[in-house]
């Protein structure tokens, strides 16, 4: 294929893409807003149900109670996971590397459930332990990419920076974390989704997110209440899986 | 001038590098050759201390390297590599400014300089300024790496088998530019390769290293012809040793009158002849032809020898078109000579070619 062509073929895929995101990002804020509008299908649906839409509070408090969990255990997560792959993959925290990565290994394999369990009696019913949960379970990809994303730059690269007279600093920022951020993001990409969907079960301890009506339509036998929470949940964790694709897609060279 | 002094690098108790010292003067194309292993390519990064010393000095234009701070030192010392090592994310003009970047030039004088580098090394600054590593050939890829090198003007050029990855044909092309990269720019240069070929066609001193020590220490001709012992003659290869020699050699050392033919009477000719056209260009050859000695042929461009072209590649010419002669031409391609078989046999002779060449 020529270059044009690819060139062109690249620019309608994106054109593409752009188009979905909006068009889901559009659905998104729209049934977020609008739930209460669609009573009547859930009460055609639903027809034996009396309460066939959840309304102990807004859908939009709840996303955006769910989206504030989600921002805040990430961007732990993320601070937490880039620090820790960095250190490890410098000279002075070589040794560390096994232990680091089991440690995060160790997180993931504990279930969110388990974790929330443990930090209850520690930190209290709410929001605080479901945010040391999600934190810790996003913990383990962002760790891990940013080593693989930085252990993909070439040793030549690396070579060339330090004989042209780069310190670790600017070798670090200027060549290494640009070539190994398509990684990294994609670490960060599954961790800030695998946390949309596990914020859920923070309502089992009380914190306020999309979860609620889910948690409440299951203990109270109301399918509707748990098709609204997780369609909500669902159409959050596309949309911001589309947005992150399109933020990798900066980060590829040749 | 970098001085090496009782070079030695330990590892684990080996002595990969063992007490080399060597001297090379300003301007000159030092060449560090051996078989993989010798510690050549870890002589070179001794020199921008990539790799720490052991034991003994290095000193440029006096200056011990590691009584000056790293990075500094580095950026006053171009480096280009195999692998080229160009910053896949950065466009061809931003690779090439990645030391006066560091350095803080002003962006009009990096610009200025990129552009004369790229010229230099004849990549049209228009059509490569904005294109991405991955966008260029081999040989254009190891252009851009060694421009970077030389970006910021530095006193000293290291070059760790630069041409090793690239086809045979791309690095004779390399070859000839970096030499007359070398003559315009008059820089030091430390080069490594195991290529003796290379090393012929680039060197103005070669170092023949063995096991971390340095076995001969020559300009490349007395090196061919005066080997210090068996290991060096095994190294450069016996079997085509005249070729060798004739690689350093050029045709303005050997061409000799050429004889133009007569108006009249060329089939009656005992010897061959040129016929030039108007101009004085060579048009056609009477004679001289080994399959055909009466005919009268057109000279191809092939041909066409110049004073500065190599006699390895004149004999080569000869013998690929079935001609005992070439013409020599100017820089306008006006005929000035000739240069043929008897002359490569006659003079290599008599040695006046040896003391010629060197």
């Amino acid at each position: 294929m020529s270059v044009a062509a690819e060139r062109s073929g690249r620019l309608r895929r994106a054109a593409t893409g752009n188009l979905t995101l909006a068009l889901l990002t559009l659905l998104l804020v729209g049934l977020t807003l609008g739930m209460s509008q669609l009573e009547p299908l859930f009460r055609a649906l639903f027809p034996d149900l009396s309460q066939p839409l959840y309304s102990r509070d807004s859908f939009l408090n709840l996303m955006l109670a769910h989206i504030g969990l989600v921002l805040v255990s990430s961007l732990i997560s993320v601070s937490v996971g880039v620090a820790a792959g960095l250190f490890v993959t410098r000279p002075a925290g070589r040794e560390f590397e096994p232990m680091v990565s089991s440690l995060a290994a160790i997180g993931q394999t504990f279930p969110p459930a388990a974790v929330l369990a443990i930090a209850v009696p520690l930190a209290g019913f709410g929001f605080t332990p479901t945010i040391i949960a999600l934190s810790l379970y996003g913990l383990l990809p962002v760790i891990q990419n940013t080593i693989a994303g930085l252990g993909t730059v070439p040793a030549s690269t690396r070579e060339a920076a330090r004989g042209n007279g780069m310190s670790a600093w600017q070798i670090l920022w200027r060549v290494e974390l640009p070539l190994a951020m398509r990684v990294i993001i994609a670490g960060v990409r599954v961790s800030v989704i695998i946390n949309i969907g596990t914020a859920t079960i923070g309502s089992t301890v009380g914190a306020k997110s999309l979860g609620t009506p889910l948690i409440a339509g299951l203990v109270g036998n109301n399918l509707a209440y748990v098709i609204q929470g997780a369609l909500l949940v669902g159409l959050l964790a596309i949309v911001t899986d589309l947005a992150f694709e399109r933020l990798e897609r900066r980060y590829t060279f040749g | 001038m970098i001085e090496l002094q009782g070079l030695t690098k330990t590892y684990a108790g080996k002595r990969v590098v063992d007490d080399v010292s060597l001297t090379l003067q300003s301007g000159e194309f030092g060449v560090l050759i051996g078989p993989s292993g010798c510690g050549k390519s870890t002589t070179l990064k001794m020199i921008n201390r990539l790799i720490p010393l052991s034991e003994g000095r290095i000193l440029i234009n006096g200056d011990d390297v590691t009584q000056l701070p790293v990075e500094q030192l580095r950026r006053r010392i171009g480096y280009a590599i195999q692998s080229t090592g160009l910053f896949p994310h950065w466009s061809v003009a931003r690779n090439v400014a990645t030391v006066p970047q560091l350095l803080k030039w002003p962006k009009a004088r990096i610009d200025d300089r990129v552009d004369e580098l790229m010229t230099l090394f004849q990549l049209d600054p228009a059509e490569f300024r904005d294109k991405y590593p991955h966008q260029l050939s081999g040989g254009q890829a190891q252009r851009v790496g060694v421009a970077r090198a030389l970006a910021a003007d530095p006193e000293v050029l290291l070059m760790d088998e630069p041409f090793g990855a690239v086809d045979p044909l791309t690095r004779e092309t390399l070859q000839a530019e970096m030499r007359r990269v070398h003559a315009q720019t008059g820089k030091t240069i430390v080069f490594v390769t195991h290529d003796m070929d290379e090393a012929l066609a680039l060197a103005t001193r070669i170092a023949l290293l063995n096991g971390g020590r340095l076995v001969q220490y020559e300009r490349p001709i007395e090196m061919l012809v005066d080997p210090a012992d068996d290991f060096v003659r095994e190294f450069i290869g016996q079997a085509d040793l005249g070729l060798k020699l004739l690689s350093r050699r050029f045709v303005h050392q050997y061409q000799r009158r050429a004889r133009l033919a007569p108006e009249t009477g060329l089939e009656r000719l005992d010897e061959h002849a040129w016929l030039v056209d108007a101009e004085g260009r060579p048009s056609a050859l009477a004679g001289a032809r080994l399959d055909d000695a009466d005919a009268i042929t057109r000279v191809k461009p092939e041909w066409i020898a110049t004073p500065e072209m190599s006699m390895k590649e004149a004999l080569s010419r000869m013998v690929w078109y079935r001609v005992t002669a070439l013409p020599v031409v100017d820089r306008d391609g006006r005929l000035i000579a000739e240069v043929g078989m008897p002359g490569v046999m006659g003079i290599e002779g008599d040695g006046a070619a040896r003391e010629a060449a060197s």
